[in-house]
């Protein structure tokens, strides 16, 4: 075990002393000389928990400050990344925005000609006298423009936020943690 | 006598002793599991290196943090490298810290003032 030991020249030392103390017999000089030896690395042991527990006490001190610098950043990052995914829902907002609008007129304009060609001539034929009921239809259509937007918009933004939420899994499980890279000498 | 060259890992230091110029490089990160496996083969060396020395050696520390175990091997290594200089060679220790890490220089002052060896702290620019 001994052999093992980040104290194997300690132990040894140890073990020396002990096996001097089984001795029966031992003059006044020999006894003299163990003694010294024994303060000697008894003194050589404080000096060295003294300096190896200061040194331990500070890394430690490094170590917290390290962890903090570290939360610190941690919670600078997800601040930046909230802003990150605000600034990018309101760009995915106005896009989806502008698509659906486009959507919506290309959907009014092919029902304003549908109801041009096909349906405004059944209803001139069914009421020859009364022009009110192509004007209703038309309003209805147009009445409808805006929900119709709100609707299309809402869910192609659901559709975006979906995609987005799959894509960010995908790349949080694709990124092991960098290590920090020392400078050479 | 062969130089001793060990890769540093995450948790081991890269070590590069050249016996023949005797700039003895120890540098990187040093908390491995079993401290005494990793360094006694270092010690090892510097037995058999401090008999047969060139007259100038340099030992350049420059280390990230290392854990308790560690401090006691750097501490045995540094009374290794004493013996190198009661035998009248010419030895110096230069501790590399980056510049802001207060703790590393101060740790490097300790083993100065507990090794009596001549030490040089020096700061470098973190990249």
């Amino acid at each position: 075990m001994a052999k093992q030991s980040i104290y194997q020249n300690e132990i040894e030392n140890l073990e020396q002393s002990k096996d001097f103390l089984k001795k029966s017999e031992y003059s006044k000089i020999e006894l003299q000389m163990e003694f010294k030896k024994l303060v000697e690395n008894y003194e050589e042991l404080i000096d060295q928990v003294k300096i190896i527990t200061k040194i331990s006490d500070r890394l430690q001190r490094k170590l917290n400050k390290t962890n903090d610098a570290l939360e610190s950043s941690n919670i600078q990052l997800n601040d930046l990344n909230n802003q990150l995914n605000e600034t990018i829902d309101q760009l995915t907002e106005a896009k989806i925005g502008r698509r659906a609008g486009t959507i919506v007129m290309i959907i009014v304009i092919s029902l304003f000609i549908v109801s041009e060609v096909f349906i405004e001539p059944i209803i001139d034929d069914a009421f020859p006298d009364n022009f009110w009921v192509g004007l209703g239809l038309k309003l209805v259509v147009a009445i409808l423009i805006k929900p119709g937007e709100d609707f299309t918009n809402k869910y192609m933004l659901k559709q975006a936020r979906k995609k987005q939420l799959a894509e960010s899994k995908a790349k949080e499980a694709a990124q092991p943690p960098k290590p920090k890279k020392r400078r050479a000498f | 006598m062969d130089n001793l060259r060990i890769e540093g890992t995450k948790q081991t230091p890269e070590i590069d002793f050249d016996a023949n110029t005797g700039i003895l490089k120890l540098s990187g990160r040093s908390i491995p599991e079993n401290t005494f496996e990793f360094f006694n083969p270092v010690l090892n060396w510097l037995d058999e290196f401090s008999a047969q020395a060139p007259d100038k050696v340099i030992a350049k520390i420059n280390l990230e943090y290392f854990n308790t175990s560690s401090s006691k091997y750097i501490l045995e290594i540094l009374k290794r490298l004493k013996t190198v200089l009661k035998d009248d060679k010419d030895v110096l220790v230069e501790w590399y810290y980056e510049e802001d890490d207060e703790e590393m220089m101060e740790t490097g002052e300790d083993y100065e003032d507990v090794s009596g060896l001549p030490f040089e702290i020096i700061s470098i620019e973190e990249e």
